[in-house]
């Protein structure tokens, strides 16, 4: 210890870790995702500590017991999916060979082809609130956000005949959004009309727990002045975080704060804006495709009269619907000056 | 894994290697610290490991057969030269070909360390013919000294004979703990501050150089050029660490640079590896500064271009490398001597014209380049867009890692912390500086390198 105070300091102090890391793996890091072998335990046990769950909750039975809870439910949720994947599967698979034995029947009995009334189904109406079908596994354990609203919810908000308004419209009015936002609001003249409730790396999942500006929550911010309308465009950040249930939940969790807290208040969803084609083609979780998904899910929120949907992306994208490269600054901000295009297009769609 | 900043690297690569290496005898140090480097290499170049191991094998057999033919007869007078010719073709046409094919927008990216290899095989070559290196060594030397894994990816570029690869180590946990103490502040500085200000630098070109404001756009240099020297000086501290836990000299590559008072001084001071390469295979050969002033201007503008194209495969690399060449060419001509006896003077001109050589070296688009200067000066142009009160909003995000990293580019503020370095505040220091580290690795993924590429 003389010799090597530094060394032997960190050596125990892994071991330390390590063992805290052993010792929770199966209860308070049982969510951690560590394999042990390329990935060491310690990588749980760090994780954890930006997580709030500090090493010596490993002797803390309710945050060992909520953690094991969480996974458990998490557990029965992918068995539960990989069930129904599976039954729709077999269902189809029945269906299929129904088929193919119905049509060597037919053949069989060729010499009097009795004309087979094939029923066809009737046109199922989807309610608009009603996703028309569930996220698969496969689509959950891959990050995939799938489109299961279709576009019913889409089109309807697009009924709506939006205003042009001019740029006091916005003195009522409060944006709450990620790094995007951030940007509109340091490149535009809106700073010196709205309020803007806006971070880095915001998400749908964690937007009523922040603090933002001054210790401003989002509560507190309703609850401080009368806002006549609402701006949200949040969920480029949670692409890859849960499905679009989740997300949609998430994010009806935020509008009916919104309206429980100050119910005079319109809000006017934004899609979430697209990315580039470069990062768009090449990665699994941040991708157009997804973005749509989502996009379509928290369109059906949009009423027409309360809560309103906008999408900025047709101003700002190119035919293809990637995000468009004389605009941007990376792959999914705008450029300072581009904002102005979010701008006017704000100015137009008023409500 | 092979990244000094990754959990990988910290807790699976380095304690297995140091375990083995630590308890094999003398004699095998060496084959133990080859084999440790061929896994670590390929971990990061699975295919390339190849073209690291051939061009080692290469330059090992035509140096000994250099040798060889130095110590025989005089009709073989030639051949020395000859090999070294075809030697140095060779690791320069590996070096070319891929810069050559990048720089014509080919998919490929530069195999891991190349650049850096490469010239430690070079220097090699050019010290057997010189006869600095005589006997020719063994081939478990020689192939251990190109692969080394500390120095493979990013340098430093040590040379043969800095290395000492033929004493039998002893290593003792003393090699050990004096490695970590070069080890762990190299950590801190790439993973709590270069990392962490370079966001700041990111976050201009994402809103774009002409919305910036003319203040911003000076901390914005200035914030980029702490990047890279914290990144790199930062990479240099772990490499000459983890070599010193391994039982070699610690090689110093930056000795306070912004500290100096000329841009002759500032590259005698950064990389001085890499520059002191150029000075004793390039410079020097050429007749130096020893040699009639037309002639010394044409060498040192022949250092410097090949200073810019050894940096990257673009031509502002090149426009880098010609305007610090032009200022060190004027201060050898003109106005090095006033420079020296004014030394806040030539202080102030190194952190003036430093920063400013550092935004063409960032930006290798020249009309983004010509913005963001404009922004820089604003005399001849007015900005649209530009959100006046951004300079606060970044000093109010970064200003303790501003004033970390300007504290550490004072010499006396450094002298300190060596000066304590053996009581228990500063060792406490040290620990709580690993596992911060260490915790902010964990949870922002590291950014590779911005050398690694190079």
């Amino acid at each position: 210890m003389k010799k090597a105070p530094v060394l032997l300091s960190i050596i125990i102090s892994s071991l330390v870790l390590l063992l805290v890391g052993i010792i929770g793996r199966n209860n308070v890091y049982a969510e951690g995702t560590s394999n042990g072998l390329t990935e060491p335990v310690l990588k749980d046990v760090l994780m954890g500590i930006k997580d709030g769950v500090y090493p010596w909750h490993i002797f803390d039975s309710d945050v060992k017991n909520e953690a094991i809870e969480k996974v458990n439910a998490q557990r029965a949720l992918e068995e539960e999916m990989l069930k129904k994947q599976e039954e729709a599967l077999a269902a189809e698979e029945k269906k299929k060979e129904e088929e193919r034995i119905a049509k060597e029947e037919a053949k069989k009995a060729k010499p009097t082809p009795t004309p087979t009334p094939t029923p066809t189904p009737e046109p199922t109406y989807t309610p608009r609130y009603e996703p028309l079908r569930e996220t698969t596994y496969d689509e959950y354990i891959s990050h995939i956000s799938a489109d299961i609203y279709g576009e019913d919810g889409v089109n309807f908000a697009s009924e709506y005949k939006f205003k042009n308004v001019d740029i006091t419209y916005f003195d009522d009015a409060l944006f709450i959004g990620d790094s995007r936002t951030v940007g509109l609001r340091k490149y535009t003249d809106l700073k010196e009309h709205a309020d803007f409730l806006c971070k880095t790396s915001m998400t749908i999942y964690k937007v009523l727990e922040s603090d933002f500006d001054n210790k401003l929550t989002v509560e507190k911010a309703l609850k401080n002045k009368k806002y006549g309308k609402v701006y949200i465009m949040l969920g480029i950040n949670e692409l890859g975080t849960g499905t679009t249930e989740n997300f949609l939940a998430s994010y009806t969790t935020l509008v009916d704060e919104i309206r429980e807290i100050s119910p005079e208040t319109k809000i006017i969803i934004q899609a979430i804006m697209n990315i580039d084609r470069t990062q768009s083609t090449k990665d699994k979780v941040f991708n157009n495709t997804n973005i749509l998904g989502r996009n379509n899910a928290i369109a059906t929120l949009a009423d027409n009269e309360n809560i309103f949907y906008i999408d900025i992306n047709p101003i700002v994208c190119d035919e293809d619907g990637f995000l468009r490269d004389d605009l941007r600054g990376d792959h999914l901000h705008l450029l300072g000056k581009s904002n102005e295009l979010w701008r006017e297009f704000l100015l137009a769609h008023g409500v | 894994m092979a990244s000094f900043t990754s959990l990988g690297f910290l807790f699976r690569f380095l304690p297995i290697f140091l375990i083995v290496y630590y308890f094999v005898p003398s004699k095998f140090k060496n084959l133990v610290a080859l084999l440790g480097s061929l896994v670590f290499y390929s971990l990061g170049e699975p295919i390339f490991v190849f073209l690291l191991i051939f061009l080692s094998l290469v330059n090992f057999f035509i140096a000994n057969a250099s040798c060889r033919a130095k110590k025989s007869t005089s009709k073989k007078k030639n051949r020395p030269k000859i090999y070294l010719i075809l030697v140095i073709l060779l690791d320069l046409i590996s070096l070319v070909t891929f810069k050559v094919l990048i720089a014509a927008g080919f998919n490929v990216l530069l195999p891991l360390g190349l650049s850096f290899y490469t010239f430690k095989m070079l220097s090699y070559q050019i010290d057997v013919y010189r006869g600095t290196i005589k006997e020719g060594p063994p081939i478990l030397e020689v192939i251990t000294y190109f692969c080394i894994f500390p120095q493979v990816a990013e340098g430093p570029i040590m040379r043969f004979r800095e290395g000492d690869f033929f004493d039998e180590k002893k290593i003792t946990l003393l090699n050990i703990e004096n490695g970590l103490r070069y080890f762990i502040p190299g950590l801190a500085m790439k993973v709590l501050l270069a990392d962490r200000i370079g966001i700041l630098w990111n976050d201009l070109g994402m809103y774009g150089y002409e919305s910036i404001s003319t203040p911003l756009a000076w901390l914005g240099a200035f914030a980029y050029s702490f990047e890279l020297y914290f990144d790199f000086w930062g990479y240099s501290l772990m490499a000459s660490g983890l070599m010193v836990a391994m039982g070699y000299e610690f090689i110093e590559n930056f000795n306070h640079p912004y500290a100096s008072n000329s841009i002759s001084e500032f590259y005698r001071r950064w990389h001085i590896t890499l520059g002191s390469f150029f000075r004793d295979y390039v410079y020097f050969p050429l007749g130096g500064s020893r040699t009639s002033k037309p002639k010394m201007v044409l060498n040192l503008s022949l250092v410097w271009i090949l200073t810019g194209i050894w940096h990257g495969n673009s031509l502002n690399f090149i426009l880098w490398g010609v305007i610090l060449g032009l200022f060190i060419i004027l201060e050898k001509l003109f106005y090095g001597e006033f420079l020296k006896k004014n030394r806040i003077i030539g202080n102030i001109y190194v952190l003036i014209l430093i920063p400013l050589s550092w935004v063409v070296f960032a930006i290798s688009d020249f009309p983004k380049m010509g913005t963001y200067f404009s922004r820089l000066f604003p005399f001849f142009t007015t900005a649209q867009v530009v959100d006046q009160g951004d300079i606060f909003t970044y000093l109010g995000d970064y200003w303790y890692l501003i004033i970390a990293a300007v504290l550490l580019c004072i010499p006396k503020i450094t002298d300190l912390f060596r000066k304590y370095k053996d009581t228990v505040a500063v060792k406490i220091l040290l620990v709580l500086l690993f596992w911060y580290s260490v915790y902010f690795c964990t949870i922002s993924e590291g950014n590779p390198f911005m050398y690694l590429n190079f």
